[in-house]
């Protein structure tokens, strides 16, 4: 099953303050989708809102343009933002009862949940209760919670929040998976660096309002602006001294340039080229981190 | 899709399953389970036959022995039932030596005199005493010319001859006491799966696992779920608490105990089975008030005070008036006081059957009521909620 995740004008208010405000965008099969914002912007509104937890106030939500059942909804793996599964319970125990509840006959249950721990590295944790876990593991018992019934859609709020970096590194192979087998996976993330290693795709929410969605690529190349990297052998500090280039900064033996409109980036090639051979010459991307701020400034 | 049935069958599966895994759960039962079969085997063993005695009585008081033991074993009304051997004495005194011999009987001149250690049982002093006066009737009566057959109507007169309008059923435990049994059984396990099921929500509640659930389930299929396991299990207990206690009483060849008890268990098991359902929701509803398991002594207590109302009002209620008629009507006291007065004999045929359907009635506003509040408050894990927010956020969930 290939199908688009699609959030249309989604509007809430929790009493007065108005918490989305006609959010909109797309979740892509095959593709990781990143969801980036400050504390409170929405994110976790958006995703309780995508699995039924939440009722919006307005708005559509389709997957393959067909609206949210209930028997949809079921096919959706869920990692809510604060973790929860019974402590006292034993861990194959519970993976089991969760997959029943989502439909999967109990033989195969079993065996989904052997597997997922063994993967996990617990599994000969299985038959002790959740509680005796560290965070970390207990945070993996989460992951294969969401895993179990092998859904068509993942809607994981902060997967990598406290997990140390093997696991992270771990998790993030197994949501590419899952992406690459065609299911749309949506997660929201405080660890930008992660985002921008891993996303195909982006959206960024302020205060109720999507600021930015789509490619992670174009996003970025979108707003690149006319600022160029250029690196010139021997002259760390190089300056073009010419009108309409005008040096803003150096990092690491480059010199960052912004060019005016009027200006050809050639021109800037071909004056760096007469002073010295140039090693590095390229558009200044922003980074995830600097894209974050512009968009929610 | 898998079925709603399948689901409810699950949630209220792994309600059970806690629960049987649940040590503390397992030894109470127990406990209550020796409790019951220990109250009714051990006054039967105790009580177990007639009484037994071994007199000594010197020769000139044997005959008064031999008479009190004929009268013990004649079994006439008034006069108290036990099996007396009498062995012969010389001197009283002496006869108590022997730690077989519970009294010695002699005479002092026309004086019956009972000797013992540090005192004489009463059935025995009572059984020596009628023998006394009735050997005086006989001796005076002989005196006097009279012959056997008139003697015989002085000393064992016809008893009388009972006639009764309106016979009560031949009843060995007072219907009282299965009031009070039943009563207490009922209390004890509503208030340990009423809690069950407040703290099954509120553990869901404050482990954030509900959130899973509700993305996967109906709210209310899942309160469906948690209120069936938790009925089963109540039920199962009273069903092998009281079957425990007639199984015990059988054993021990109390057999009139086992139908009385029956004949009136029905009524208490239907009445126990609505009665529970009636308020098993709004346990629930105490349970997602709550934000924290700490929260359950304050959002429970309505529901205690809910609970151990009808169990004392059916306790010290036991005489028939106005306000037990009316309180075995009204559902809340109805589940224990209806079945009570059918018990005690006190409620015609048709009774039961009117506070039963009053019952019911109330059961299913008070599972939609209970089922909106939980909707309501179910995924409020912030902290805990007014009824009135749960009411407005329950509407169309």
């Amino acid at each position: 099953m290939t199908t688009d995740l699609s959030i249309r004008s989604l509007t809430h208010s929790f009493g007065d303050r108005r918490a989305l405000d006609g959010v909109s965008f797309d979740v892509r099969p095959g593709r990781l989708t990143g969801f980036v914002g400050a504390n409170g912007a929405g994110k976790t509104t958006t995703m309780r809102a995508i699995v039924g937890v939440l009722a919006p106030d307005a708005g559509d939500i389709t997957l393959g343009g067909e609206p949210m059942t209930l028997e949809r909804r079921r096919r959706i793996g869920y990692m809510p933002e604060e973790r929860g599964l019974y402590p006292n319970m034993r861990i194959d125990h519970q993976l089991v009862y969760l997959a029943r509840i989502l439909g999967v006959p109990k033989d195969e249950a079993r065996l989904r949940a052997a597997d997922l721990l063994e993967g996990l590295d617990l599994a000969d944790r299985a038959a002790e209760p959740l509680h005796t876990l560290s965070l970390g593991n207990q945070q993996r018992v989460q992951v294969a919670a969401a895993l179990i019934h092998e859904p068509d859609l993942l809607i994981l709020d902060e997967p990598f929040s406290g997990l140390d970096p093997l696991a992270m590194d771990a998790l993030a192979a197994r949501l590419r998976e899952r992406a690459e087998a065609g299911v749309p996976v949506l997660f929201s993330s405080h660890q930008l660096d992660m985002v921008e290693r891993l996303c195909d795709d982006l959206v960024v929410i302020h205060e109720g309002q999507v600021v930015a969605a789509g490619s992670a690529a174009d996003l970025r190349e979108q707003r690149a602006g006319r600022r160029y990297r250029i690196a010139v052998s021997g002259h760390p500090d190089w300056d073009p001294g010419a009108p309409g280039m005008t040096p803003v900064g150096a990092e690491s033996g480059a010199v960052l340039v912004d060019l005016d409109e009027a200006v050809d980036p050639q021109a800037l090639l071909a004056a760096a080229q007469a002073d010295g051979a140039v090693t590095h010459f390229s558009r200044a991307v922003p980074s995830l981190a600097e894209l974050f701020s512009e968009v929610t400034r | 899709m898998t079925a709603r049935s399948t689901l409810v069958g699950l949630v209220a599966g792994r309600e059970i399953g806690v629960k049987l895994r649940d040590k503390g759960f397992l030894a109470s039962t127990a406990v209550f389970v020796v409790i019951i079969v220990a109250a009714i085997v051990v006054p039967a063993l105790i009580a177990g036959g007639t009484p037994e005695y071994r007199v000594a009585a010197t020769a000139d008081a044997r005959e008064v022995a031999e008479t009190a033991a004929v009268l013990g074993a004649s079994e006439s009304p008034g006069v108290p039932a036990a099996e007396i051997t009498v062995v012969d004495a010389a001197d009283p005194a002496a006869a108590l030596d022997d730690p077989e011999v519970d009294a010695a009987v002699s005479l002092d001149g026309d004086t019956v005199v009972i000797t013992g250690r540090d005192g004489v049982d009463g059935d025995l002093e009572a059984l020596v005493g009628a023998a006394s006066s009735t050997l005086a009737v006989q001796r005076a009566a002989a005196e006097a010319g009279l012959d056997a057959g008139q003697v015989a109507a002085l000393t064992s007169p016809e008893p009388p001859r009972v006639d009764l309008l309106e016979p009560r059923p031949d009843q060995p435990v007072p219907p009282q006491l299965l009031v009070v049994i039943f009563g207490f059984l009922f209390y004890f396990t509503v208030l340990t799966f009423g809690m069950a099921i407040a703290q099954s929500v509120v553990e869901e509640k404050s482990s954030r696992v509900v959130e899973i659930l509700v993305a996967a389930l109906p709210v209310r299929w899942l309160l469906a779920g948690k209120v069936l396991g938790n009925t089963l299990m109540a039920l199962g207990q009273v069903v092998l608490i009281v079957g425990a206690g007639l199984l015990g009483a059988r054993l021990i060849g109390e057999g009139e105990i086992v139908s009385q008890a029956l004949s009136v268990s029905g009524w208490f098991l239907a009445f126990f089975l609505v009665g529970f359902l009636m308020l098993a929701c709004l346990w629930a509803v105490a349970g997602s008030l709550a934000a924290r398991i700490e929260d359950l002594q304050s959002t429970t207590l309505y529901m205690q005070i809910a609970v151990m109302a009808p169990f004392f009002t059916a306790v010290f209620l036991q005489d028939e008036g106005p306000a037990r008629v009316a309180l075995s009507y009204i559902p809340l006291t109805a589940p224990l006081l209806m079945p009570a007065r059918v018990a005690t004999g006190d409620a015609a045929a048709w009774e039961p059957w009117v506070a039963l359907a009053l019952v019911v009635l109330t059961a299913v506003v008070l599972v939609v009521v209970g089922a909106r509040l939980y909707a309501g408050s179910v995924l409020n894990t912030a902290k805990r909620m007014p009824v009135t927010a749960a009411w407005r956020a329950g509407r169309g969930r």
